[in-house]
């Protein structure tokens, strides 16, 4: 009797037929199959995100010098050039995202776990945030360019920023509620019982301990907008020079950037477009990783 | 050796009930209700000044409902609700005219787990302090000490107020929590099964803890410890399917109830 | 006893000294949090009635004719939705085909076969895949993935189906160059199976392991226990991630820019170059003008509607799976 087997070993041998017919050739074929397909897709994936990786570290390299950092974009035809414009421009609409996102996706999220919590219009705020979180970014290009451009007359840093801050709301608005929703109700409950009113507690108890949550929310909404490029097509466009304080007309961004100077037949272009791909996905890949950190750290705790 | 004798040993040389203390808490014709399921009917008892009244029954009989109302924290949920009268010195705690905050600064509550929050000792023990009056850094400082000593944990925090309140161990964030309710200086003090997630040492310096506070404040306490609330009560009520089966001094339920239900609980016939 | 009710009354007059923190502020913050979760409401609000206001004269002009004209002509000012909604969909589908088998592989392979040591990096690096800009999808399909794609693909089949009919036709590629309908299926599918992969890894993680030991504890295979026992208790939820998945895959602009070569020419083959929805708005918008611009708004009207219905069966499914 098989060792591997024990309902089979338990069993007086005369019962059963032959175990080798009770283990019919197609179920075993059936398993390999299911194995060896498995196992495929997987290596499939990564062997994807190698060569997507492997391509931007050679391409990324060639076009990498230290005139990225310093120069501005060339126009079309001239030699040399830089990205450090769309750099700056890129940190400045993120920046403006992220500022304009954090405090209203926190306090969004707060309404939907600690004063709508089963309401039912907490539920369909809930539900359309869900939507919005996968909503096509070109749409909110549309809105945004209907919303802030036309109006105003001119693309601007501000239309791109309040474009990639509806794209980050959402993120931060459902991470905020899951990690409130984890801070145990004894916790709230306690404060309260302390006579503190319902925002202190929110304040000062509630929010610090889903912190290191929260601060992942953030951190994913970061890593999500920092390589949006469809909503800034119609909003912040793109500029191959600096740009004036006032971020009215076209302000120079890396995601725009790479998409014009890809497509562009010019070879410094293309390089300037690759070295700005590995500097947007590694920073992007290091966001992710430090969120994960982030919340790993304290779930250890 | 029947249960009962066995909690007459421990009954032995405990302070009598004082049943002619002021009555603190009175509550009359309490009905509860979560959602439409009816969790209390019709309460009626008296808590008495500085004397520890134990509530126990099975669970589910409403004991830990009855403890959630004195405060009002039950308010957090709005399907819950209660009708009748608790008057907290004279005052209906059930008006919706009463200030809730104000109202659970006068009555504090300790948890069955602990429930410190994510921030300093001293911090801990000042949050309450600092909601309700402002009080100079030194006076400040004087009143954590003062509630850190009066919950025996001072000796052993003194040297690490700045350090995380979740770093204690549970029987010390418990004596924390503790501390942290003392510290308001309240009238009325509510334990919900204080000692059901510690330790046996956790729990016997938990228990020595309330005996003490005794001398200041009222206390209210459940338990589905019949042991415990032997060896720390003065009054014990019995509840059973949300309504008051007896009340009366822990002696008289433990050695000579009036009801068979009780007689039938303590003994451990049933529950 | 007097001393007692001396006590009880400076205990009440301490109580009523006690001044709370203010209720305006607590109303205000309640408020604000209130007013912050309403925003998102009115920006959903704002984003359809943006692109409905915008899109208004192009369905006036052209009436229900739009979604079924091919035409796109600036010259003439005739715009018709056709092309683009089959690009759209066609597109998608192409990446469901591809990318839900290989994502409920990856999710069977990191839950039931994968050596405990691997399960961390590997599940990491798929789930970092679907952190990388949708950009760089688009310019890896184009610089990297198309020539291959049109060399060892596209051209060896063009040359066996040519002339045989159906086939012949939905695999022929007049130009091989790599980019087309086909192309951007394949890269939506690459973008799609982190997401479907890590989604459906989390569901098959959530049955109870006393469910898969008492089938393997009667002798199953892994193949049985995964047919039998886990994919029927997460379906629910698997068609949900998928759902969600194919959301994404419509709505996904740069990538498919890129790939699938920007034609308004409806063809039989899924080798020919395309646009979807998506990528006209994002090729054209720029440039356009009067009722080009309306034209391209209703474009995203269509999109609009096409994507929210399937993220909202995507939310209702995964919301019911969490219930149960």
């Amino acid at each position: 009797m098989d060792a591997r087997n024990p309902i089979l070993a338990t069993a007086p041998a005369a019962a059963y037929p032959p175990r080798a017919n009770r283990v019919r050739p197609g179920r075993r074929v059936a398993d390999k199959i299911l194995i060896a397909g498995s196992t495929l897709a997987t290596i499939i994936g990564i062997v994807v995100l190698g060569s997507i990786l492997l391509m931007l570290i050679v391409e990324g390299i060639k076009g990498f010098s230290p005139m990225i950092f310093t120069q501005p974009t060339p126009g079309p035809g001239s030699e040399g050039g830089g990205i450090a414009n769309a750099i700056l421009g890129s940190l400045v609409l993120t920046v403006i995202g992220i500022v304009i996102a954090t405090p209203v996706g926190v306090m969004a999220g707060t309404y939907l776990a600690e004063y709508g919590r089963n309401s039912r219009l907490a539920d369909l705020i809930r539900f359309l945030n869900d939507i919005l979180l996968s909503a096509p970014s070109i749409l909110i290009g549309l809105f945004v360019y209907t919303l802030m451009v036309r109006p105003m007359g001119t693309y601007s840093g501000w239309a791109g920023g309040v474009a990639l801050a509806i794209i980050a709301t959402p993120v931060i608005v459902r991470t905020t509620e899951d990690m409130l929703r984890l801070v145990p109700s004894q916790m709230r409950e306690a404060g309260v019982a302390l006579g503190a009113p319902p925002s202190h507690v929110i304040k000062s108890v509630t929010w610090r301990a889903a912190s290191a949550g929260i601060v992942t929310g953030i951190l994913l909404a970061l890593a999500r907008i920092a390589g949006e490029t469809a909503p800034l097509l119609f909003t912040a466009l793109n500029n191959n020079s600096w740009f004036n304080a006032n971020l009215l007309g076209g302000i120079p961004n890396l995601p725009v950037m790479i998409y014009q100077f890809a497509l562009s037949p010019y070879q410094n272009w293309q390089s300037l477009a690759w070295a700005g791909a590995l500097l947007i996905t590694v920073t992007i890949l290091a966001l992710s990783i430090v969120a994960r950190l982030v919340i790993k750290d304290t779930r250890a705790r | 050796m029947s249960p009962t004798t066995s909690m007459s040993g421990q009954l032995a040389g405990r302070n009598p009930a004082n049943e002619s203390a002021p009555v603190r808490i009175a509550v009359k014709d309490l009905n509860f209700y979560y959602g439409q399921f009816h969790g209390l009917k019709n309460v009626n008892l008296n808590f008495h000044d500085r004397q520890v009244t134990a509530l126990i029954g099975p669970s589910g009989c409403g004991k830990s409902t009855l403890l959630r109302t004195f405060n009002r924290i039950y308010s957090l949920y709005p399907e819950q609700r209660a009708t009748g009268e608790i008057l907290l010195d004279g005052q209906n705690v059930l008006d919706p005219k009463v200030d809730l905050n104000e109202l659970r600064a006068r009555v504090g509550m300790v948890f069955q787990k602990p429930t410190p929050f994510p921030m300093s000792i001293y911090d801990n023990v000042a949050f309450g302090l600092r909601l309700y009056e402002r009080l100079p850094k030194s006076e400040l400082d004087g009143r954590v000490e003062d509630a850190l000593r009066k919950a025996a944990l001072w000796d052993e925090v003194k040297d690490k107020m700045k350090q995380a309140g979740t770093g204690l161990s549970g029987g010390q964030q418990q004596r924390l929590c503790i501390a942290r309710s003392v510290a308001q200086r309240p009238e009325v003090i509510l334990f919900d099964e204080p000692t059901s997630a510690l330790d046996p040492i956790s729990t016997g310096r938990i228990e020595e803890l309330i005996e003490q506070l005794r001398s200041e404040f009222t206390i209210v306490i459940v338990t589905h410890n019949m042991q415990q609330a032997a060896r720390i009560s003065q009054f014990t009520a019995f509840m059973y399917l949300g309504e008051l089966v007896e009340f009366a001094p822990t002696t008289k339920i433990f050695m000579n109830p009036d009801q068979r239900q009780t007689q039938d609980y303590i003994t451990g016939r049933f529950g | 006893m007097t001393a007692l009710t001396q006590s009880l009354a400076l205990a009440r007059e301490t109580a009523s000294v006690r001044k709370g923190p203010s209720k305006g502020l607590d109303r205000a913050f309640q408020a604000a949090s209130l007013g912050s979760a309403l925003l998102v409401l009115l920006v959903l609000a704002g984003i359809l009635g943006s692109i409905i206001y915008g899109g208004w004269p192009a369905f006036r002009e052209f009436g229900f004719g739009f979604i079924t004209s091919s035409a796109w002509n600036i010259g003439t000012e005739q715009y018709g939705a056709l092309v683009a909604v089959i690009g759209t969909l066609a597109s998608a589908f192409l990446a469901l085909l591809i990318g839900v088998p290989i994502s409920l592989g990856i999710a069977i392979y990191l839950t039931q076969l994968c050596p405990g040591w691997a399960r961390k990096p590997v599940s990491m690096t798929i789930e970092l895949l679907a952190s990388v800009p949708s950009i760089i999808y688009g310019m890896w399909g184009l610089f990297i993935f198309a020539p291959l794609f049109a060399r060892f693909v596209q051209t060896p089949v063009s040359n066996v189906f040519e002339g045989l009919p159906i086939v012949g036709s939905l695999l022929y590629a007049r130009v091989p160059s790599g980019v087309g309908i086909l192309t951007a299926g394949i890269i939506l599918a690459i973008m799609i199976v982190p997401f479907v992969a890590s989604i459906t890894r989390d569901m098959l993680d959530q049955i109870p392991t006393v469910l898969r030991e008492s089938a393997y504890g009667i002798g199953c295979t892994t193949w049985e226990v995964v047919r039998h026992v886990l994919v029927p208790q997460a379906s629910v939820s698997i068609i949900g991630a998928v759902m969600l998945g194919l959301g994404r895959a419509l709505g996904e602009t740069m990538a498919v820019t890129f790939v699938i070569g920007n034609a308004n020419r409806l063809s039989a083959s899924i080798f020919d170059p395309g646009s979807t929805i998506a990528s006209r708005i994002a090729n054209e918008f720029n440039e356009a003008d009067g009722m080009q611009l309306n034209a391209l708004m209703a474009l995203g009207c269509l999109l609009f509607v096409i994507t929210f219905i399937v993220l909202i069966i995507a939310r209702l499914l995964t919301r019911r799976a969490k219930l149960a």
